[in-house]
């Protein structure tokens, strides 16, 4: 029982932000387990980055407690919390040299020069910046600056790392190698990460933990496969994937059907709570429908434009009663503009919403 | 036919021509005066009175003028200490309250923040002949008429509003996040505030230790309002004082040396922080 307590790292309990009379997060419960990957991702304005300066100490907490490795530190400043950021615009002291930049935080903690040397040598090996030391941020490219941010991280040895949004000012080529650094560095270094973006790719691929956010609430926190593949409610199926997952307005049948459109389709919910004819949503994503023989199961649309991007092909359809559903294909013949389909969706695909946006199990 | 390399030599040939020979003009317009006035500054006692040109003395250097210029009041090593004293005052006071008012009002937040930010501005309007009797008698009361202190302080006050408004551009364009990397380095407030933010904001000190010391070493009116003995004339008082010649004649002489003296500390100031000063006045311009 103490080893399960002692394993979590970070732990957010209702925390609340106001600005004036007007409250923008609104009671978030978390617990960031020790070595954890964890991201926030959410549409701008969500309270994303508002949540991570909560938790570095530089934004104040209205309401609630923060706690890291144990230690309640929501009223400690920002260096007493064992944290470390990653500005999005890399926050570099301009008129410092790199290992000056690198060494700042530990001289400020007054820590033996030789040591500041050491370990300053050491991060910079780690991150490949050491022929860059006597050189001051301007000289720097943007990931080279990107990387004495993430070093001016890891130097101070800090219990938790924070990033918001740090590739967000890089080139997409730079951006996917850096995104990789920094999974490299946290299998390396092991230590808990806590990253903002508003980019899924990002979060799909480095999170241990996706926490997806709105409107200053928790919307559903999980695996990334567990966000993507059972999603908590519209919101976060539609937030997650791209392009998003498609929904279409339904009718409950009362029999364990829907009709969509045309079609009938089996709906394996528990239909108790549903009465006959109620509107429903059907969300399926777009990989997962197939171009099929027409028949009762199938939904038919005419196609109005397909994007090419190599290895897949979205079509752009339409169904009769004008809703859009967007089909991705990995190969089978062209389909032109104009042309009618039938597509079908696999059972195990599909999910139900009801209309305020709940999902129908 | 000549190729297009040697037309395009050639054009290029004119194009260097005009340019520096536009730039050299322009500059002799500018450096003009300041050979004219230092030449004539050489002159002796019996040419002073000659027209202008030529500048040079004609008959021999000579260092008459200078000795005119020092043999009034307590000699001009004295008044130069006075106005060194007053500007470079004025300088220190200047920087240290504007860069902290710069920095509350740009980063601090506080209730009537824009409507005092107004009214340090809005004094900018006020011309400040019209309040120096006040000002006279508030330094009497004071007992600091007649002195340096007090005059430097007058000068630091004048000086403010643009020091004040100066310093805050200079601090908005600092982003926030390098003040908030370095919260999380464990920089705080006076440590964040030398280590980290002042070299940030040279350009705007730069700019106005520029504009304080000229201003409080050119300034005239003030100082012979405000000082009354001889011994305390700061140099813009000492050059009226020592101007009036023999029988009402004036003494062009000892006027182009105090001119040549009280140009070279402006021109040092100037040449050692104007790369600064530059950077000061287009801060915020562009992005």
């Amino acid at each position: 029982m103490a080893n399960g307590i002692s394993n979590k790292s970070v732990v957010l309990s209702d925390i609340r932000k106001s600005y004036g009379g007007l409250e923008v997060i609104h009671g978030i419960d978390l617990t960031i387990e020790e070595g954890d990957f964890v991201v926030f991702v959410g549409p701008s304005g969500c309270g994303k980055s508002t949540l991570l300066r909560m938790i570095a100490g530089l934004e104040e907490v209205t309401e609630g407690e923060i706690a890291i490795k144990g230690r309640d530190v929501t009223d400690l400043d920002p260096s007493e919390r064992g944290i470390a950021m990653v500005f999005q615009s890399y926050a570099l002291y301009p008129h410092m040299s790199v290992s000056e930049n690198l060494g700042f935080g530990l001289k400020m903690a007054r820590t033996d020069p030789a040591e500041i040397e050491r370990r300053v040598a050491q991060v910079s090996a780690i991150l490949k910046i050491d022929h860059l030391l006597d050189r001051r941020p301007g000289q720097l490219s943007g990931g080279q600056r990107q990387r004495v941010a993430i070093g001016r991280a890891i130097v101070r040895k800090p219990d938790v790392f924070l990033f918001d949004e740090p590739l967000s000012n890089l080139d997409a080529e730079l951006r996917v190698s850096m995104r990789i650094e920094i999974a490299r560095l946290h299998r390396e270094l092991g230590n808990t990460m806590v990253y903002v973006t508003h980019d899924q790719t990002e979060a799909m691929t480095l999170a241990d933990q996706i926490v997806v956010l709105r409107d200053g609430r928790i919307e559903q926190a999980g695996s990334p496969r567990g966000v993507y593949e059972d999603p908590a409610n519209m919101f976060v199926a539609g937030f997650i994937g791209s392009p998003r997952m498609n929904f279409l307005d339904a009718e409950w049948q009362g029999d364990g059907t829907i009709r969509v459109g045309e079609a009938t389709l089996e709906a394996a919910i528990d239909g108790g709570s549903l009465k006959h004819g109620e509107r429903l949503l059907l969300g399926v994503r777009p990989e997962h429908i197939a171009v099929a023989e027409p028949g009762p199961e199938r939904i038919t649309a005419q196609v109005e434009f397909s994007e090419y991007l190599g290895g897949t092909r979205y079509l752009y359809c339409q169904l009769e009663d004008g809703q859009s559903l967007v089909v991705e294909q990995r190969d089978g013949p062209d389909w032109q503009a104009g042309e009618r389909l039938s597509f079908a969706v696999p059972e195990d695909r599909r999910r139900f919403f009801a209309e305020d946006g709940r999902r129908l199990r | 036919m000549r190729t297009r390399r040697e037309i395009r030599a050639r054009k290029a040939l004119w194009d260097r021509i005009a340019y520096h020979g536009i730039g050299i003009g322009t500059a002799f317009f500018f450096l003009a005066p300041f050979a004219v006035s230092f030449l004539a500054s050489f002159r002796p006692n019996s040419e002073s009175g000659r027209p202008p040109l030529p500048p040079w003395p004609i008959s021999g250097m000579s260092f008459d003028a200078y000795r005119a210029l020092d043999s009034f009041g307590a000699g001009i090593w004295q008044h130069m200490f006075n106005s060194l004293l007053v500007s470079i005052g004025t300088v220190f006071l200047t920087v240290a309250v504007s860069v902290l008012a710069g920095y509350g009002f740009s980063r601090y937040r506080f209730p009537f923040k824009n409507a005092l930010f107004v009214l340090i501005i809005a004094t900018l309007m006020i011309p400040f002949q019209s309040i120096l009797t006040p000002l006279f008698i508030i330094l009497a009361r004071l007992g600091l008429n007649n002195s340096l202190v007090g005059l430097m302080l007058v000068y630091v006050t004048l000086q403010l509003p643009f020091s004040v408004f100066m310093m805050r551009n200079a601090f908005d364009a600092v982003p926030k996040e390098i003040e908030e990397a370095a919260r999380i380095d464990g920089a705080r407030d006076l440590k964040l505030l030398v280590r980290v933010l002042l070299p940030l904001v040279m350009p705007g000190i730069a700019t106005v230790s520029i504009f304080a010391f000229l201003n409080a070493w050119n300034e005239f009116f003030a100082a012979l309002v405000l000082l009354s003995s001889n011994d305390n004339y700061t140099l813009p008082v000492l050059m009226t004082a020592v101007r009036a010649g023999r029988l009402g004649a004036i003494n062009w002489g000892a006027v182009q040396a105090g001119v040549a003296v009280m140009v070279v500390p402006c021109l040092f100031v100037f040449l050692l922080l104007q790369r600064y000063y530059m950077r000061g006045l287009m801060a915020g311009a562009v992005k």
